[in-house]
C-alpha cells in the first residue's frame, strides 16, 4: 500500500530516530509512506486562531501537495496523508476542518495561493496510530519476533493526539490506541492518570522549571504505577519528558531516570528490525541498559 | 512601417536565418574548424581594436611617458584633479588606520580578511566602495578560476600557457606568484564555504579555458564570481572589519616624498569629503570597461572607470602593459537591451560554436581571446557573413543548442542558469535556439605595476587585482583574473601587515605630489578642460542634459 | 528599423574603418539613444512622475534617459548583484510586482521605485566553529522558525528562485535543498522586505550554503596533493628555473605544449 507522508520539520533533525524506526515498522507492515514532494512547515498549532488566516495558508499548502501526488501518480487515488508527528497531525486536520466547514476561508486561502491549483478539500489527514489500528492489531501480533515479555510500558498522550475531540485520534477522555498497540507488542501496559496531562510544550524555551515540574509529575505517577518506560508520539512531548529529566534529577535527587521512547520504536524492537532503525542516540536518556537487561537488544542483529 | 514580428524572441527576419543554424548543426556537431597557424593569426589580428589603428596615442607626462595607451585612458591620466589642497582641509584625519583598502571586489576584500588574520585589528582595517561593497567586475565573473591542482596538471604548464597568452610579456615573479598560490586558493575558497563545482567522485570538475592546455578551470556553475564573492564577503563581514560603500577615494594623500599615506574620499550622496590616513594603502579598484574604448560596448560593471590608474599615477607609481585591451570574443549582440553583456567562454568550451550567417563554423572556438574576437570582426565586417540586428549591429550565431547535444538535454539549464535567464527574459530560449554575438570591452590588461606581493613602486602603496599590470602581460586567459585578484589580495593584505607590524609609522599627509602633477600638466600644456577620477559613467539622456541647471 | 543595407564597398574598408563602423552601429548603447531613432515610446511613472522614455530601455537605461543618475541603486548593470531591486504597479493592476531594474523592459503606464538598500541583520559567525548541523541557522537567525509559508518571498524574486522552499528545506535542515535552491540569489533583498515574518531569506542561505560547502563533501584529494607537494618544495626548482627562461626559449615550450585529450 502506498500512502502520502508528511514528515514535518522536527523528524527531520531532532527526532529523526522517529522517521527512521516508522519507516522501517511501515516497510516491514507492507505500507510505502512516500514522502510528499516540496513539503514545508505544517505551521503549528499555536498560530490557528480563527481570525489569523495567514496561519492557515501552511497546512492547506501541504494539502495541496497530497493532490498533487495523486495527480503525479506517486500515490493511487489516495488522498490520506499519514503523520508521526502529534503536533503537525493537529495542526494539518484542525486546518482541513477548517476549510472544509467554512468554504470562504477555503476561498480566500485559495486565492491568495493563485500560484498553486486550488485545495479541493478532499485530502484525509490521519495519523500513524490510525492507519495501524485500520490495518488491525493482530497483524502487529503477527510481525513480532522480539516480544516484550512483560515489560511495563506506559502510554503517554499529551494534548494533540486527543483533543479538540473533532481531532482525536480516539476517546479524548478514555484512549486505548496505545494501549492496543502495547499490548500488542507483548508488553505490559500500565495506566497512567497523567497520560493525557499536557507536558508544557512550547513553555519548555521560556521556562524549564514549568515544564520539568509538569514532567515529574507525569513521570512519577507512571513510575508509581510501576512503568518501566513511557511511550509517546511528539517529538516535543518527547523533548519535555525525555530530556528534562536532567533538570528533574538536579531538584529531585530521588528521581530515576526512565526510558522515553516513540512507539515506532518500541514497534522496531518488537519486530525484531535492525538496531540501526532505533536511533536510541538521539534519545536523551539512554534506553539500552533496560533494554539489554530484558534481553531485547544485543542477541542477533536480525533485519 | 509594419510593426516588427517577433518569433521566439528574435524579429521574423533574423529568425528566419536561424533555420540556417539548425540546418547545418548535425553537420557540424562533429566537426571543428582546425586552430589557426601562427601567420594566420598574426593576419587576423590586424583586424583587433587593439591593432587597428587609430583609437590611441603616447602618454604625453609623468613616469610613463611615452607609453601607448587607449585615447580614454590618456584623457584621463592628462586631466586635471577633482578637488585641490586649497578647496579642502587635510590637515587632521577623519579615519586613522593601520590599513586602506580601496575597492571592495574580491582583491580588496581578500586583502582585507587576510590583513585581519595576520593581526591587524578589525577597528584598523578600512575598506572604502564607491558602490556599494560586491557592486564589481568580480561578482560577474561567470566562466571560472583557474588552479594547477590535478595530477595531470603542473605549475610549469600553467605558468607556460599564461605566458603564451600573455605574448610572453608577463612579469616572470609574478605570474610565479600567481600559478603558485592558486592551489591554496582553491583550499582556502572551500575552507570557506565556496560551492565549487564536482564530480560525483568528489574530485572538481575542471573545463577548457581558451588559451590553455589543459582543462584546468574551475567553476561555480555559471555564477563563479558571484559565488567567490558572496562567500569571502561574508567572511569579511563576519569579521566586522571597517567598511564604507558610496565613498569613493577620489585622491591619494602622499608625505610629499615617495610615500602614500591615505586618500581623500568623497560622499557621492551628501558631496562631503573625508580624509583617511593609512599606514599603508591597497589599491584594488578593478579595471575599466565604462570608458567604452574604441566605442564598444562592455561586460564591466558601473563603476569600472579606471579610477585606481589615474590615482596611483599620479601619486608616482610606475603603470605597465597600457597599450593593451581585452575584448571578449562573445558578448550578447542581441537584443538591444544586454548587448555587450558577457557570454561566458565556458560556452564555447562546453561545445558552441561560433556559426555565420550561412549556418558554417568559421572559427576554432578556443583560440586565444584576441584572435578569436578579430575573427568575429573579420567574418562580420569583411567577409560580409554576419546577421545584422534591427539596431544595426552585427554578430554572428553562437550555437548553443551544440551543448545540449553534446552533454544531453537539461545541461544547458544546469550549467548555465545565468544566461539562460539571462534570455529567458527576452523570450529567447538558447537550449533551442542560437545566440547573437559580437566582441565586447572586457579586461584591462595593464595597470599599476608591482612585486610578487602588490607592492609598488611607491612606498606604502600596493595594489591587487585588475588594476594592477604584470602578471597577465599583454592578454589575460580566462579564470587567471579572478585567481590574481584573490592571490595579490591574499599577498597585498599579508604584505600590508607585514609592514604595518614592522614598526612602520604614519607619514604626513600633504597633497605635494598632485600639485607636482598639475605643474607637468600645465607645462605639456593641457588645458583644464578635463578632470578626474571621473568615478561613475555619463548614461543620461541627451534631451535632459542637455537642460539640467546646477544650482545647489 | 531598416536593416543597414549592405554595400559591396564593406569588403574593402581598412580596420580603422571597421572599427569606426562598430563604434557607430554601437552607439546607442554606449552613448544613448537619439530621439530620432525611436519608434516607440511608453509612459513610465518614476515615484509618481510621468516621463516619455523609449520602449526599448530597461527600467534602469529608462531612468538614465529621463536624466537619472545614479549613485545607488545600480552595479553591475547585468543581473548579477542585486543593487537594482525594483518594485512597481501597473496601472489598473493590484499586484505589486519586483524586478531588477537592469533586467527589467519597462512597460506603459508603469509606476516604480527603487529600493536600493535593504536593512538586514547579518550576525558574525565563524563557520571552524560550528558543526554541520541545523541549529546552527536557528542559533543565528531564531526567526527562520516565524515562516508561514505564505510564498510571498517566491513571488517576489525576480530570479524566480523557490524562496519558500529554500527557506524550508533550511527549516528541515536540508543543506543540500538549500544550497542548491538558492545558489542563484543575487542578494536583492526583495525577498526580506516583502516577508510578513520579517525573515531575511538570503542572509540565512547564504550561512547555509557555506556550511554545506564546507562541510558536504571534504576537500578533492587531488588538491590535497597537491598543496602537499607545494608545501614540500618539490616544485621550487623548476618554478625559479623558469622564471630566468629567455622568451625564445618560453616561446618553443610554448609551442610544444601537447592538448589533453578531450
Ligand atoms: C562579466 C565579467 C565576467 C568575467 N568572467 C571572468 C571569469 O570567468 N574568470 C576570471 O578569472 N575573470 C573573469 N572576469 C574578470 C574578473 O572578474 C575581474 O577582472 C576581477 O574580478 C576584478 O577584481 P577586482 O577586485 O580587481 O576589481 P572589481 O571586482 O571590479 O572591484 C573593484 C571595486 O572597486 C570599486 N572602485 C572603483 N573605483 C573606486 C574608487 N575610486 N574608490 C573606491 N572604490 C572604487 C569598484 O566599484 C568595485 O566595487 C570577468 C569580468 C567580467 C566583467
Ligand atoms: S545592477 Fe546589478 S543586478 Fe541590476
Amino acid at each position: 500500500m502506498k500512502v502520502s507522508y508528511y514528515p514535518g520539520c522536527t523528524l527531520k533533525t531532532k527526532a529523526r530516530n522517529f522517521e527512521t524506526s516508522a519507516l522501517a515498522v511501515a516497510e516491514k507492515l507492507g505500507i510505502e509512506l512516500i514522502e510528499l514532494s516540496r513539503w514545508n512547515c505544517c505551521g503549528t498549532v499555536f498560530s490557528l486562531t480563527d481570525d489569523d488566516l495567514i496561519h492557515h495558508v501552511a497546512p492547506i499548502r501541504n494539502l495541496i501537495r497530497v493532490q498533487e501526488m495523486n495527480k503525479n501518480g506517486l500515490v493511487e487515488n489516495d488522498h490520506r496523508l499519514v503523520t508521526l508527528c502529534s503536533m503537525c497531525y493537529n495542526t494539518l486536520k484542525r486546518a482541513n476542518i477548517r476549510v472544509k466547514e467554512k468554504p470562504d476561508d477555503l476561498k480566500k486561502i485559495n486565492d491568495f495561493m493563485y500560484l498553486e491549483e486550488d485545495y479541493k478539500g478532499n485530502v484525509e489527514v490521519i495519523h500513524f496510530l490510525e492507519l495501524i489500528k485500520d490495518i488491525g492489531f493482530e497483524k502487529i501480533k503477527e510481525n513480532v519476533t522480539n516480544p516484550f515479555k512483560g515489560l511495563k510500558i506506559a502510554p503517554y498522550y499529551g494534548c494533540m493526539l486527543l483533543r479538540p475531540k473533532e481531532v482525536g485520534i480516539d476517546d479524548p477522555e478514555e484512549p486505548v490506541i496505545q494501549e492496543e498497540l502495547i499490548f500488542a507488542l507483548g508488553a505490559e501496559v500500565i495506566d497512567n492518570p497523567y497520560k493525557k496531562v499536557c507536558c508544557g510544550s512550547y513553555q519548555t524555551i521560556r521556562d524549564k522549571q514549568v515544564v520539568s515540574n509538569l514532567a515529574y509529575d507525569i513521570l512519577t505517577h507512571a513510575q508509581n504505577a510501576g512503568a518501566e518506560a513511557i511511550s509517546l508520539s511528539c517529538p516535543l512531548c518527547a523533548f519535555n519528558l525525555d530530556s528534562r529529566q536532567k533538570e528533574i534529577k538536579e531538584k529531585h535527587s530521588d528521581f530515576t531516570r526512565i526510558p522515553v521512547f516513540y512507539f515506532t520504536q518500541l514497534m522496531a524492537i518488537g519486530f525484531g528490525l535492525n538496531e540501526d532503525y532505533y536511533g536510541f542516540d538521539l534519545n536523551y536518556v539512554n534506553p539500552e541498559p533496560l533494554l539489554k537487561e530484558k534481553n531485547l537488544i544485543g542477541r542477533n542483529n536480525a533485519k | 512601417m509594419a510593426e516588427l514580428k517577433y518569433i521566439e524572441g528574435y524579429p521574423e527576419n533574423m529568425y528566419k536565418l536561424i533555420d540556417k543554424v539548425h540546418a547545418t548543426r548535425q553537420k557540424r556537431k562533429d566537426y571543428t574548424p582546425e586552430p589557426m597557424s601562427r601567420e594566420e593569426q598574426e593576419e587576423v589580428l590586424n583586424l583587433h581594436p587593439d591593432y587597428a589603428p587609430g583609437g590611441k596615442r603616447k602618454i604625453s607626462i609623468g613616469q610613463n611617458k611615452g607609453d601607448i595607451a587607449p585615447d580614454p585612458v590618456v584623457n584621463l591620466l592628462e586631466a586635471y584633479p577633482l578637488v585641490e589642497e586649497e578647496e579642502i582641509d587635510i590637515s587632521s584625519a577623519d579615519y586613522s588606520v593601520d590599513i586602506l583598502i580601496i575597492g571592495g571586489g574580491l582583491a580588496g576584500t581578500t586583502a582585507a580578511i587576510w590583513a585581519n588574520n595576520e593581526g591587524i585589528s578589525k577597528d584598523k582595517i578600512l575598506l572604502v566602495n564607491k558602490l556599494r561593497h560586491g557592486d564589481a567586475n568580480s561578482i560577474m565573473a561567470e566562466g571560472g578560476t583557474q588552479a594547477a591542482d590535478r595530477e595531470v596538471d603542473s605549475l610549469k604548464r600553467h605558468y607556460i600557457d599564461t605566458m603564451g597568452g600573455g605574448h610572453f610579456t608577463n612579469k616572470p615573479e609574478v605570474l610565479r606568484g600567481l600559478v603558485e598560490d592558486a592551489p591554496f586558493i582553491m583550499h582556502w575558497l572551500h575552507e570557506l564555504g565556496a560551492i565549487i563545482d564536482k564530480e560525483e567522485n568528489g574530485n572538481f570538475v575542471e573545463k577548457w579555458g581558451g588559451g590553455t592546455s589543459i582543462r584546468r578551470l574551475h567553476s561555480c556553475k555559471d555564477y563563479t564570481g558571484l559565488e567567490e564573492l558572496r562567500v569571502i564577503r561574508d567572511e569579511f563581514r563576519s569579521k566586522e572589519i571597517g567598511c564604507i560603500e558610496h565613498y569613493p577615494a577620489i585622491e591619494f594623500l602622499t608625505d610629499g616624498e615617495n610615500r602614500v599615506t591615505g586618500a581623500v574620499l568623497y560622499n557621492l550622496e551628501t558631496g562631503e569629503y573625508k580624509i583617511v590616513e593609512a599606514t599603508a594603502t591597497i589599491l584594488a579598484t578593478g579595471g575599466f570597461g565604462r570608458l567604452h574604448i574604441r566605442g564598444f560596448p562592455t561586460t564591466n560593471h558601473y563603476g569600472a572607470t579606471a579610477d585606481g590608474i589615474v590615482l596611483a599615477y599620479r601619486a608616482g607609481a610606475k603603470l605597465r602593459d597600457t597599450d593593451t585591451v581585452q575584448y571578449h570574443p562573445t558578448g550578447a549582440a542581441y537584443p538591444i537591451q544586454i548587448v555587450g553583456y558577457l557570454l561566458t567562454e565556458k560556452l564555447r568550451s562546453s561545445g558552441a560554436q561560433p556559426v555565420n550567417i550561412d549556418g558554417e563554423a568559421f572559427v576554432f572556438p578556443l583560440e586565444p581571446r584576441d584572435v578569436e574576437a578579430s575573427a568575429i570582426i573579420r567574418e562580420c565586417y569583411v567577409r560580409d557573413k554576419g546577421i545584422t540586428t534591427p539596431t544595426g549591429l552585427r554578430g554572428v550565431w553562437l550555437d548553443t543548442p551544440l551543448i545540449d547535444e553534446k552533454y544531453g538535454k537539461g545541461y544547458i539549464e544546469k550549467a548555465f542558469p545565468g544566461m539562460n535567464r539571462m534570455f529567458s527574459r527576452y523570450d529567447i530560449d538558447m537550449t533551442k535556439n542560437p545566440v547573437l554575438v559580437f566582441p565586447t570591452l572586457h579586461y584591462q590588461n595593464g595597470g599599476v605595476e608591482t612585486d610578487p606581493h602588490g607592492h609598488t613602486t611607491i612606498d606604502g602603496l600596493w595594489v591587487a587585482g585588475e588594476v594592477s599590470g604584470g602578471v597577465h602581460g599583454k592578454n589575460r586567459l580566462m579564470g587567471n583574473s579572478t585567481l590574481d585578484t584573490m592571490v595579490f589580495g591574499r599577498r597585498s593584505g599579508i604584505s600590508t601587515a607585514e609592514y604595518v607590524k614592522s614598526g612602520a609609522k604614519q607619514g604626513k599627509l600633504t597633497l605635494e605630489h598632485q600639485k607636482r602633477y598639475v605643474e607637468m600638466l600645465k607645462e605639456a600644456g593641457i588645458k583644464p578642460e578635463r578632470r578626474s577620477p571621473i568615478l561613475l559613467p555619463e548614461y543620461r539622456g541627451k534631451e535632459s542634459l542637455a537642460r539640467m541647471i546646477d544650482i545647489f | 528599423m531598416p536593416n543597414k543595407e549592405e554595400t559591396s564597398s564593406d569588403k574593402k574598408l581598412d580596420s580603422k574603418e571597421i572599427m569606426d563602423r562598430i563604434a557607430e552601429a554601437s552607439r546607442q548603447v554606449v552613448s544613448g539613444v537619439e530621439d530620432e531613432e525611436v519608434e516607440n515610446w511608453v509612459t513610465i511613472y518614476i515615484m509618481g512622475r510621468a516621463y516619455e522614455v523609449p520602449a526599448d530601455l530597461t527600467i534602469l537605461t529608462a531612468m538614465e534617459y529621463a536624466g537619472y543618475k545614479f549613485v545607488r541603486g545600480v552595479g553591475c548593470r547585468q543581473g548579477f548583484c542585486g543593487a537594482c531591486s525594483t518594485v512597481y504597479r501597473k496601472k489598473g493592476e493590484y499586484k505589486l510586482q519586483t524586478g531588477m531594474a537592469c533586467q527589467t523592459r519597462v512597460e506603459d503606464e508603469m509606476y516604480l521605485v527603487q529600493i536600493p538598500f535593504v536593512p538586514a541583520e547579518k550576525p558574525s559567525y565563524d563557520l571552524t566553529e560550528h558543526e554541520y548541523d541545523v541549529n546552527v541557522l536557528f542559533e543565528y537567525y531564531p526567526e527562520l522558525a516565524r515562516c508561514v509559508s505564505c510564498n510571498t518571498c517566491t513571488k517576489a524574486c525576480p530570479q524566480d528562485l523557490e524562496v519558500m522552499d529554500y527557506v524550508q528545506a533550511a527549516i528541515k535542515g536540508d543543506f543540500k535543498g538549500l544550497a542548491e535552491e538558492s545558489f542563484d540569489c543575487i542578494q536583492c533583498g526583495l525577498c526580506a522586505i516583502r516577508c510578513p515574518s520579517e525573515i531575511v531569506q538570503y542572509n540565512i542561505a547564504q550561512l547555509g550554503r557555506r556550511l554545506y560547502g564546507r562541510y558536504d563533501s571534504p576537500e578533492p584529494e587531488h588538491l590535497k596533493k597537491r598543496l602537499e607537494e607545494i608545501e614540500e618544495g618539490k616544485f621550487d626548482k623548476e618554478m625559479k628555473e623558469i622564471t630566468k627562461l629567455s622568451r625564445e626559449e618560453l616561446e618553443r615550450m610554448y609551442a610544444e605544449r601537447k592538448r589533453e585529450e578531450d
